[in-house]
């Protein structure tokens, strides 16, 4: 029986869809079975940051509807082994599938794949139920703003309301050198307000735009930061004990900066 | 009291039938039928282009239509998409989701086009039971289907379906033809991977054995 992960943030463009692709094609990567399910039904992306935008015929809503047997819409990737991506329809809206339908898509890729991760659409409305409904497993994606702080709270509570203890906290886009000099939101602080496990932390990247665009997860460019980033959230969701950055003040940047990228200190 | 349920209104593209929106579905073929009844010599042949006001459902579309047709002899031109689109229109204004409204000329019978200007973005659907003709771009995630050709008259970036009852011999063409996916009949097609080709010249694609090909569609100059 697979594990079916919602990734999630309450406010858009925080980067759930790129983490979405990089955790999937990282999990791929390590030979696991993955399926990523794109709930933003009418506002779909995760097709276009994998790069698979052209190969859709069926979606979600076709195989909840049952114009289609779910392995219909299943894109593999060709580029990883065991990657697929079921698409959202773009035509719809959120309300063309209900909760029971998506638990029991879920339910079925579960049995078959190992890891389902659902990309979950901004906001908490019926997309965000849809997306949770399935789920055993939750990530919740944020960035060191206030804004997208106090979004990630209000959806953490939704989510242990709706029986899903424990998420997990990613947080993206961070500057390293300005987390330096104080003037982004410290790591420790964030985590303090938002009281869930750290999964791991994100530098920005401008690569993961180059990525994003050419349809490429970065986790599959050994150059890229944020992809080496990514790499290490993957070995935590497979159980491996990656060390965590702590950033105390007295520490020198670089071993910052390793830290960030979970390199085992020497 | 029901004097106005139902009321045949002229415009310059012809007759519309317009239905009082509360009236139930049983009320409208019986009103129809007293409306019809006395003067069906005068109505026989009448071109209807379409209903307007109240939204039915497929079915009931279906039934009108067919009343209309082999009962009283008249001729009905719009389809049930085209009625959805226009009732739709003033509801979804508000909404910001504005589908640019087509202009439906007829052809004859068998031949007919819905013509739409403007840009298709992406998450519209276009159907027609025809050809479609778009007087701009089509966007990357919107979708052209059509029971006949498509003819795109400006940038097609988006999933194009022509031929949807499985007629192979039509074609979709564009100015700039530099589709998403390609469909006709049953066949799909995309793109080749890689670097993108960008054709200087007008495209069409077309079935030839068993494949949908792109071609120009004017001789070499």
């Amino acid at each position: 029986m697979g594990e079916v992960i919602v990734i999630t943030s309450g406010k858009g463009g925080v980067g759930k869809t790129t983490t979405t692709a990089n955790i999937g094609t990282g999990l791929a990567l390590e030979g696991k079975s993955v399926v990523l399910l794109d709930a933003d039904i009418g506002l779909r992306n995760l097709d276009v940051v994998m790069g698979l935008e052209n190969r859709i015929v069926y979606d979600l809503v076709d195989v909840v509807d049952g114009i289609c047997r779910m392995k219909q819409a299943l894109i593999k990737d060709k580029r990883y082994p065991n990657l697929y991506l079921m698409p959202a329809a773009q035509t719809k809206d959120k309300n063309a599938v209900n909760p029971e339908q998506m638990l029991k898509l879920t339910k079925e890729l579960a049995e078959e794949y190992d890891y389902i991760l659902v990309d979950c659409p901004a906001g908490i409305e019926q997309g965000f139920k849809n997306a949770i409904v399935g789920a055993n497993r939750s990530i919740v994606v944020t960035t060191p703003e206030v804004s997208a702080v106090r979004d990630a709270d209000r959806i953490i509570g939704l989510l242990e309301a709706n029986g899903l203890r424990n998420p997990q906290l990613i947080i993206n886009r961070v500057k390293i050198d300005m987390v330096k000099r104080g003037d982004m939101m410290n790591i420790d602080d964030m985590v303090d307000i938002l009281a869930i496990d750290l999964l791991g932390v994100i530098p920005d990247d401008e690569y993961i735009v180059v990525s994003t665009n050419r349809g490429e997860p970065a986790i599959s460019d050994s150059k890229s930061l944020a992809g080496q980033a990514y790499k290490n959230i993957v070995k935590r969701i497979l159980g491996e004990n990656v060390p965590f950055m702590n950033l105390d003040s007295d520490e020198g940047f670089m071993s910052k900066l390793a830290k960030v990228f979970g390199f085992r200190k020497k | 009291m029901k004097d106005n349920a139902i009321v045949f209104k002229g415009t310059k593209e012809g007759l519309y039938i317009v239905l009082k929106e509360e009236m139930i579905f049983d009320d409208i073929i019986h009103e129809l039928e007293n409306k019809i009844k006395p003067s069906k010599r005068f109505f026989e042949g009448a071109k209807i282009v379409n209903f307007k006001g109240k939204n039915l459902t497929p079915g009931e579309y279906e039934e009108l239509v067919d009343i209309l047709q082999n009962q009283y002899g008249m001729q009905f031109l719009g389809d049930y998409d085209s009625l959805c689109r226009s009732t739709a229109l003033s509801k979804e204004e508000s909404k910001g989701q504005l589908i640019p409204e087509p202009v439906k000329q007829s052809l004859g019978n068998e031949e007919t086009a819905l013509f739409i200007k403007g840009t298709i973005r992406s998450g519209q659907l276009i159907k027609a039971n025809g050809n479609i003709v778009v007087l701009g771009d089509v966007n990357p995630g919107a979708y052209l289907e059509a029971t006949g050709s498509i003819i795109v008259m400006g940038n097609m970036r988006g999933t194009g379906h022509s031929g949807t009852q499985g007629d192979y011999n039509t074609y979709i063409a564009a100015f700039r033809l530099e589709p998403m996916q390609l469909r006709i009949g049953d066949i799909i097609n995309r793109p080749p991977d890689g670097k993108q080709y960008k054709s200087k010249v007008p495209e069409m694609a077309v079935v030839r054995k068993g494949m949908i090909i792109v071609e120009p569609y004017l001789g070499k100059k």
